[in-house]
């Protein structure tokens, strides 16, 4: 390990605040491996070798498709989109909870709650208490940064009675995306109602991020961010090649892995099959958990 | 034999023996292996370039009748979907690569008993009359293996026929995994057993040509089995110094008759460090984007790479086996100067050629690696015909012209 990053990361690692020589340190070096190194070690501190993962169904909100028969494999039904109205919102929810067989259902990013609401933050804790009330299980997705400032979309969460599966850096890319990194970690309630961060973005970008820039991010994410207790990484975003790797550089929870594969390329290249052989290769043990991060037995 | 003594000697630019690689293998956290791995890239390449070539990948016939079990891109003989490519159509290629800055083609196709050692020497003589300044990297160790039994001449007369042709170095393919009991599992012993193909190449080396060395891992093969492929090349090369490169790249399992899941990523990294580490007499790795992605390809370079590989223009033998990215020069420069590193032009045996051509011109984008022919094109190109046949199907086609 280069005997800067060492020198930064053993501080992280004892709770010593850096300096903004040590903060600039930390974000420009180009020694991907001794950030990787430091993330791994404050990473099996946090959680040991244990990495989370989850298998889901996604349901796209605005259609009127049903469900079908679920998955034996699938832990989360996740709406997905953008709903047309809060009521929309919220029918879809029981419709689904209704045939989702006791799988927590999730969806909706808070901020397009928020516009729906008439960016009205009394208007949202409503709709929230109201989506709780359907039997939402966490809603999908906070923007660090965005319409609805994080501070308050925490406050709207913690009085509506939910939580959050993710907080996220939104479209957020570069140099913009580690310096939102740097504001999560002073956001000292962020972990009570989050429960992980994802620091890679969520769409695609132009051109398109790099391995490089994936695995600091990540990297920098588990060693700053001290608030939050998971780092999570997109399977189905990422894919398998990339995520795993994430594993190694600081991330413990895997999201989105599908719940159905391709049969005719047999059991073991089914979904479940390759993602417990990734984590496994990756040297952590996979722990199945569901929509709700409550651990499955197998 | 302690992991921290493995480090130390590996930091201390001592040599590792079997065992030794095989624990670090098997104990060291990856991010450890890439410590290691990029200490000896960086003892071996101060100057912090990565090194990259433009070349196009070229399978001249997917005919085979190796039938080995991991292979997605060959047909036996007589399938209608079996190809030969005609001398115009690779003049084509040849054309379209010089195009884009290409130096050389990378020239290797399937065991196709109807292809005469005669038919090589004509393609490599008029691809050189054409083009005398354009390489010709050229017939894997199983390809010469085979032209020697197809021609009943020794191996050494094959090569040196094929060099006063125009054959100017050998690529690594058919290696696999250096050990015949994997061999036999991949049914590739046949085609060449492990002392065929380091004999074959230690032929090439004495002859004066360069060469690489490859290994598909992550089918049958077992990590100590891995391991001794590494030593067998470090040994050789201790011997010849004839090889330029070493090059690792899963084994892809789609359309294969062996199956089975691929490789994992960190696997990927892992194997590559740890290659770097054992094979401290090779000047350099490159990273293999074509099985890894674009991603995973510029991790390498955290990982003991120093070489991008090949822009490649057209592949075929990964893609039928499910892989396939592109990354176009655009693409390899932004993510080398992306990593920290210094993009730079390189030949076959890595002397510089200079700056990426992409920052003086408008190259055209690729998003798509080309491939040997249009889905459906089963023409017979006619220069076919002045060449014998030795199977039945290849008399039979050769009679109808």
């Amino acid at each position: 390990m280069s005997e800067d990053v060492a020198g930064v990361s053993q501080k992280i690692l004892t709770g010593i605040r850096l300096n903004d020589e040590e903060w600039a340190e930390l974000l420009t070096t180009r020694d991907l491996i001794s950030l990787g190194m430091a993330a791994d070690a404050a990473r099996r501190r946090r959680h040991g070798d244990r990495t989370t993962f989850v298998q889901i169904v996604e349901v796209p909100v605005v259609t009127n498709a049903t469900l079908g028969s679920l998955p034996e494999q699938a832990r989360e039904i996740r709406l997905t989109g953008r709903p047309e109205t809060t009521a929309m919102a919220i029918e879809r929810v029981e419709a689904l909870v209704s045939v989702g067989g006791g799988l927590p259902v999730t969806g909706f990013n808070l901020t397009d709650l928020f516009e729906l609401s008439g960016r009205d933050s009394g208007r949202l804790v409503q709709v929230l208490v109201s989506l709780r009330e359907a039997g939402l299980g966490l809603v999908g997705e906070v923007w660090a940064e965005g319409p609805l400032p994080a501070e308050t979309a925490f406050t709207v969460l913690r009085e509506g009675g939910m939580s959050a599966a993710r907080l996220t850096l939104g479209e957020s890319t570069g140099d913009e995306a580690l310096s939102l990194i740097r504001r999560i970690a002073s956001w000292s309630d962020a972990g009570s109602v989050c429960r992980c961060l994802a620091p890679l973005p969520r769409s695609l970008a132009s051109p398109p991020t790099t391995g490089y820039g994936d695995l600091r991010q990540v990297a920098l994410a588990r060693l700053l961010v001290d608030n939050i207790e998971s780092i999570q990484v997109d399977w189905s975003s990422y894919g398998p090649k990339l995520a795993q790797v994430a594993l190694t550089f600081g991330a413990d929870d895997v999201d989105a892995v599908a719940s159905v594969g391709h049969d005719e390329r047999g059991w073991r290249r089914s979904p479940g099959e390759e993602i417990r052989r990734n984590i496994t290769a990756a040297g952590f043990t996979p722990m199945l958990r569901d929509g709700c991060f409550k651990a499955v037995k197998s | 034999m302690s992991l921290e003594s493995i480090v130390a000697k590996v930091e201390s630019a001592g040599r590792i023996d079997r065992d030794e690689a095989l624990a670090l293998y098997s104990d060291a956290p990856t991010n450890l292996l890439g410590h290691l791995a990029e200490v000896v890239r960086a003892r071996k390449h101060p100057s912090a370039i990565v090194t990259y070539i433009i070349d196009r990948n070229v399978n001249y016939t997917n005919v085979c009748v190796a039938r080995c079990a991991f292979c997605a891109f060959y047909r036996p003989v007589g399938s209608n979907e079996g190809y030969v490519l005609g001398f115009d159509e690779l003049f084509k290629k040849i054309d379209e690569t010089l195009a884009v800055g290409g130096v050389q083609i990378l020239l290797q196709g399937g065991h196709n008993p109807d292809l005469p050692l005669e038919w090589y020497e004509d393609l490599f003589c008029a691809i050189k009359d054409r083009y005398p300044d354009f390489r010709l990297h050229a017939l894997s160790p199983p390809e010469l293996l085979h032209l020697s039994r197809l021609s009943q001449r020794p191996v050494p007369v094959v090569i040196e026929r094929l060099v006063q042709a125009g054959l100017d170095s050998v690529p690594g393919g058919g290696a696999e995994i250096l050990v015949d009991r994997v061999r036999r599992l991949l049914n590739c012993e046949s085609k060449a057993t492990s002392d065929e193909w380091l004999s074959v190449m230690r032929v090439v080396h004495e002859v004066g040509m360069r060469s690489t060395a490859t290994m598909m891992y992550g089918s049958v093969e077992t990590v100590q089995e891995r391991v001794e492929h590494l030593y067998r090349l470090r040994e050789l090369q201790d011997d010849t110094g004839g090889f330029t490169a070493f090059i690792a790249w899963s084994y892809q399992p789609s359309n294969t008759e062996l199956g089975g899941p691929e490789a994992t990523s960190v696997e990927y990294l892992r194997t590559l460090a740890l290659s770097r580490i054992v094979l401290d007499n090779f000047d350099n790795l490159q990273a293999s984007w074509v099985t890894q992605g674009g991603k995973v390809g510029q991790l390498s370079l955290a990982f003991g790479a120093n070489d991008m590989g090949s822009v490649m223009i057209e592949e075929n033998v990964v893609r039928a086996a499910g892989a396939a990215y592109c990354m176009d020069e655009v693409e390899i420069v932004r993510n080398v100067e992306d990593a920290g590193f210094i993009p730079k032009r390189r030949n076959m045996v890595y002397d510089i050629l200079g700056d990426p051509l992409c920052r003086d011109s408008a190259v055209p984008r690729r998003t798509k690696l080309a491939v040997a022919r249009a889905p459906g094109d089963t023409s017979i190109p006619a220069e076919l015909s002045g060449y014998p046949a030795r199977t039945r199907t290849g008399k039979a086609e050769r009679a109808v012209e």
